[in-house]
């Protein structure tokens, strides 16, 4: 008996020694330990067996037991060791493939562009204020110093609905609509962005485009801080290196008037195709607001005074991300659209 | 503006470069725009005598020349050109010479004969062809027999010369002239400039009060008007030295009194225009309105119809000139003209400008009169040019001037505070500078107590108020020299409106989702509303129109965004985008009544198309087209980012929708937006393809729910429990019945119902369909037991089965 058993156990453990898979390993436990095994078989037969046998036989068969125990087990380690670094060889992913996004939309270039400009007004404490785009005559033109027949209002072809009505040429409306709506001579610190409209449609005019207009009004109000506003506006946007400049204009409804140029984004002010080597760029007009235009709308320039400004968002954008074509703008082409963020 | 500045050079010293001139006018506010060499290329061209010439031996369109450069040597060149004659004298590119083209010039054999250098033209020259005599243009540059041999070419023609193109901002009239350009040159270069040379001679005799009259009957468009005559004049061409500056200055020589007249504008500003003496009927000139009905033959041969808006220069007879704008051919100087008067006036600038407007016939003077001319030295330009005609006209000149100047204008004074002008700049500039600044550009300055008192000149008809006197300060100053400083104001809340905050969420949701922002034209062909198949008696066809449109496809204010959303997702799938899904928030504009009278209503809305793929091809995802799950998916997740709840879906859409496939969006009781199906019609319509889906909503109507700021519940203390049911119900039955019934009967304790699968087929009978939910169940105050859920979802199902004839899925 106790023979039979540790040949049992040596036949056990050298038919271990060749297993290589789970599997196996499973099978050979069955085989020897499970219920219909041959341990199982000499425990069933112990009952022939003399009294004073069987706690003899028991330990055998318990030692046995416990040895292949821990033989199957130390093999079973060994064996899930091997198969876990097997299944990590082999198992492998295409990491070139491309991956399971959700890609998102892109807002257009022009929206981003708006969206910047009001955020660096709005942290100097401007209001964003809006206007109606079908405007009157009024608001459009007379409110700012342009009375029936003045040529400037040629240089601003406008789209007319009526005799009255108009598309508006500019965001400057808005610039009248506050004042009039605010207590007379209060101070006001206001940018309105909106859609414009001019009668031009060729290769650097588009009959629709987006301004943005700003006022500025208090006492002791001066050129020079109209100069500090928008370099600082000009630096926000475009970089502290950025360098301004202003140079004598002529808008109806400023006095005196500035155009705003800033040193050239492409190349730094060198000279390049895009500033005609001259190495600014115009960004802004703006001035003192003429002392008609703040009568008219009840201020009086004896005590109040200020600056306005615009500017013309697209050209803002074409700078800043390098576009070359005002059309591209309106004609949505998705694959134009995508690229700005 | 172009100006010469060798003509410049004649009033003023300038003794610095021409870009550092441009950059010092443009710091002024005369914006330099470009600053051109003319003769850029052109070097070592010289003007030559032809001392022989004969034809090639060997051929029939070469002439042999033999040529004098003054040097005592006569060199051959040969020449294809036909109008080289003996003794001409002309340009010469000889051997080692360059060309504006960039060719340089070579010993050259042709047929034969050595040729050492070539003849040039004009053009060869690089001078613009429409700035030359007819006789000039072809051929050979045939030069006056008195040019000099020898001389390099650029300084008789004048290609030596740089000319400045100025921009002109419309209140600077009085620069667009040398002598205006001279003023503002000397002022920045701390320097003085000169008058021309206007003594006239007047040699003929006659008074010319008598010899010709001036009627101003229209005075409120003509404020002067003044003439000079002249005898026994001599057409012909002007001398070269005036023809070089006409042309550096862009304007075409014609003949000596019109080359006079055009250079006497250049020069001094004043539009002038010379008439044939003896053809103006009674030598009387009337300025009037125009007849109705009246015509003139301009100078250009065509016959116009007058208005009575506009200036019309009459004798006693005809319509004789549109005051400003053109002359008339019938009085026209020609060569067989004699006498000429002469006319220096100031017109209407409103009216020149309409009248030139009207007929097409923008010039160089009328631009001038639009801007303004200087009416008190009108006279200057007479006497110029009668000097200048007396010099190359060989005419003389009748004593004085007829003059009708009913109204003299007064000199403009102003009294401004030199405070008030430094709080307005941000600088403190002295009394004293004011003054000098002031007198550098020709004011007239008295100091009065604390105050200066100032006299405008006549030319400065922009400067009307104190606020122009602190620009004339600021722009002498410099800009440059203004310090930056922020504006000392309170502190204040900056913000946007609410609304502007919602459309900022609006886009920024579903660009998260994967939509892409376009911006479209609010002005739409009419025909759209066709293509969208609205009812005839559509509001949204009640349009306003655009009076002056650029064309038909921009000529109605758009009162739906659905075309241009359309023609963009149209435009893209042509360019091979696989997945189209767009959107714009913009406004609509709906008019109260037509033809507009009041303000009309502009409406802001959301659009979005999805068409095409669903997903950007990968090999993950579905390949399937866009449904109406996609759009709806969209407006659903919109929502309720924007935190809008109890809105209902209903059955009642557009007729540009797919009737079955489309809802509206029932909101606080009224309709707020629609999505769905594009109707099959207008998606053909559109050229867009059937499964096209398009998504409205009215912005305003959900900024209220958008701003709501979400109140926080307690998360349940003990766990919930979930179950799940499939009934096989008919196809007709929707979702939200079945959900109905199952939350009728759920109990309380019943917290949310999805419907997790959908499914038609053969697991199923025909016009059936199984769907399956999800049901989750949560108690404030205990676990749930199995027990109590079993009995709920048995009650559910019994009646679920009881209403729809259901049968659970097994």
């Amino acid at each position: 008996m106790k023979e039979k058993l540790l040949e049992l156990k040596n036949q056990a453990l050298a038919e271990l020694d060749q297993v290589t898979t789970p599997d196996q390993l499973k099978d050979l436990r069955v085989k020897y330990l499970g219920k219909k095994g041959p341990m199982t078989e000499v425990l069933r037969g112990m009952g022939a067996l003399a009294a004073e046998e069987r706690p003899i036989i028991g330990q055998i068969v318990n030692e046995v037991k416990s040895e292949l125990e821990e033989a199957i087990n130390a093999k079973t380690e060994i064996i899930e060791a091997g198969a876990l670094k097997q299944k990590l060889e082999t198992e492998k992913v295409d990491i070139t493939l491309p991956g399971r996004k959700q890609t998102a939309g892109h807002l257009h270039p022009v929206t981003l562009t708006l969206r910047e400009v009001k955020k660096i007004f709005m942290r100097m404490g401007f209001e964003v204020m809006e206007g109606p785009e079908i405007e009157n005559d009024y608001y459009n033109f007379e409110a700012l110093n342009l009375p029936k027949d003045h040529p400037a209002r040629d240089m601003q072809d406008t789209f007319y609905i009526t005799e009255e009505f108009l598309l508006r040429t500019q965001t400057s409306p808005i610039q009248a609509r506050t004042m009039q709506s605010r207590e007379p001579n209060s101070p006001i610190r206001m940018i309105a962005p909106g859609t414009v409209y001019r009668n031009d449609y060729d290769a650097t005019h588009s009959p629709m485009f987006h301004q943005v207009e700003g006022l500025v009004l208090g006492e002791n109000i001066s050129l020079a801080d109209l100069k500090g506003t928008l370099e600082t506006f000009c630096k926000e946007m475009f970089g502290n290196t950025v360098e301004i400049r202003l140079r004598p204009s002529y808008f109806p409804f400023t006095e005196p008037s500035a155009e705003i140029d800033i040193s050239c984004v492409i190349c730094g002010g060198k000279g390049c195709r895009v500033c005609k080597q001259s190495g600014w760029l115009e960004i802004l007009g703006s001035g003192m607001v003429h002392p008609n235009v703040l009568k008219m709308s009840g201020y009086d320039p004896e005590k109040i005074n200020g600056y306005a400004f615009g500017m013309g968002i697209e050209r803002i954008a074409m700078l800043k991300y390098g576009i070359d074509d005002l059309r591209l703008f309106f004609e949505n082409d998705l694959r134009f659209i995508r690229q700005f963020k | 503006m172009l100006a010469s500045i060798s003509w410049l050079k004649e009033y003023v010293d300038i003794n610095v470069t021409p870009e550092e001139l441009a950059d010092k006018l443009t710091s002024v506010g005369l914006e330099v725009e470009g600053v051109e060499r003319l003769g850029e290329g052109l070097e070592g061209v010289i003007t030559g005598k032809v001392t022989h010439i004969e034809r090639h031996p060997d051929s029939d369109h070469l002439w042999t020349c033999q040529m004098d450069y003054g040097t005592g040597e006569i060199v051959q060149i040969l020449t294809g050109a036909q109008n080289v004659k003996l003794n001409d004298i002309v340009p010469v590119a000889a051997v080692g010479s360059t060309l504006p083209s960039g060719m340089k010039l070579k010993k050259a054999k042709m047929r034969g004969l050595d040729s050492f250098g070539m003849l040039c033209s004009a053009e060869e020259l690089g001078i613009d062809a429409k700035l030359l005599l007819p006789e000039q243009r072809e051929g050979i540059f045939i030069l006056p027999a008195d040019t000099p041999i020898g001389v390099d070419i650029k300084e008789v023609l004048g290609l030596d010369d740089v000319v400045l193109d100025i921009s002109l901002t419309a209140n600077r009239g009085d620069c667009s002239n040398i002598i205006g350009l001279a003023r503002e040159v000397a002022a920045v270069l701390n320097t003085t400039f000169k008058m021309p040379e206007m003594n006239v001679a007047e040699k003929a005799a006659g008074n010319v009060n008598e010899m010709a009259k001036i009627n101003i009957e229209a005075a409120d468009l003509c404020s002067r008007f003044s003439a000079r005559i002249l005898k026994n004049i001599k057409i012909g061409p002007s001398p070269e030295w005036m023809q070089k500056r006409l042309r550096a200055c862009g304007m075409r020589p014609i003949s000596n009194v019109v080359d006079v007249t055009n250079y006497v504008m250049l020069e001094l500003g004043q539009p002038m225009h010379a008439y044939d003496y003896d053809k103006v009927a009674d030598h009387t000139l009337i300025v009037r309105r125009a007849n109705k009905g009246e015509k003139l033959v301009t100078l250009d041969g065509q016959t116009r119809d007058l208005e009575p808006s506009m200036i019309t220069i009459a004798d006693t007879k005809n319509a004789v000139g549109l005051g400003g704008v053109m002359g008339g051919l019938e009085t026209e100087v020609t060569d067989a003209t004699v006498n000429v008067m002469l006319e220096a006036a100031t017109f209407d600038g409103t009216s020149i400008r309409l009248t030139s407007k009207e007929l097409g016939l923008r010039s160089e003077a009328s631009g001038r009169f639009e801007r303004g001319v200087d009416t008190v030295l009108n006279n200057n330009a007479l006497n110029r040019a009668a000097y200048l005609l007396e010099q190359v006209a060989g005419c003389e000149t009748v004593a004085g001037i007829v003059d009708a100047y009913p109204n003299p204008v007064a000199p403009f004074v102003i009294k401004v505070s030199p405070a008030a002008i430094n709080t307005r700049i941000g600088v403190e500039i002295a009394k004293a500078e004011m003054v000098k600044i002031l007198k550098s550009v020709q004011f007239e300055v008295v100091e009065e107590g604390d105050n200066l008192v100032i006299t405008v000149p006549s030319w400065r008809y922009d400067v009307t108020c104190d606020a122009d006197i602190s620009e004339e300060i600021a722009r002498m100053h410099s800009f440059d020299k203004i310090a930056s400083h922020m504006p000392a104001l309170p502190l204040v809340q900056g913000r946007q409106d609410v609304v502007e905050d919602v459309r900022d969420s609006i886009e920024d949701y579903l660009v998260s989702v994967g939509l892409n922002e376009v911006m479209t034209y609010s002005f739409i062909h009419p025909n759209m509303l066709d293509k969208l198949e609205l009812a005839q008696d559509d509001s949204r066809r009640n349009v306003i129109e655009i009076m002056n449109p650029i064309s038909d496809e921009f000529k109605v204010m758009r009162t739906t965004m659905v075309p241009s959303l359309l023609a963009t997702a149209a435009y893209n799938l042509a360019r091979q985008v696989a997945s189209v899904k767009i959107f714009e928030v913009a406004r609509n504009y709906i008019p109260k009544a037509l033809p507009l009278k009041e303000f009309p209503v502009e409406t802001r809305m959301l659009c979005a198309v999805m068409t095409g793929k669903r997903d950007e091809l990968n090999w993950t995802a579905t390949k399937e087209n866009v449904d109406f799950y996609d759009i709806k998916g969209v407006a659903e997740g919109l929502l309720a980012e924007l935190q809008v709840e109890g809105y209902e879906l209903v059955y009642e859409s557009q007729n540009y929708y797919h009737p079955g496939k489309s809802c509206g969006i029932k909101y606080n009781g009224a309709i707020v937006g629609y999505f769905g199906e594009i109707h099959p019609t207008v998606a053909a319509n559109f050229d867009v393809p059937e499964d096209t889906y398009i998504f409205e909503l009215e912005v305003a109507s959900i900024v209220e729910a958008a701003i709501k700021i979400p109140k926080y519940k307690h998360l349940p203390k003990f766990p919930g429990m979930s179950r799940d049911i499939a009934v096989v119900v008919p196809t007709t039955v929707t979702m939200s019945e079945l959900e109905t019934v199952i939350r009728a009967n759920a109990g309380a304790l019943l917290k949310a119902v999805q419907v997790f699968d959908v499914y038609t087929g053969k697991q199923v009978a025909e016009g059936s369909k199984s769907m399956a939910f999800n049901l989750t169940f949560q108690a404030e105050d205990r676990t749930l037991t199995d027990v109590e859920i079993d009995e709920v979802i048995k009650t559910v199902v019994e009646k679920v089965e009881a209403e729809y004839k259901a049968e659970l899925r097994k």
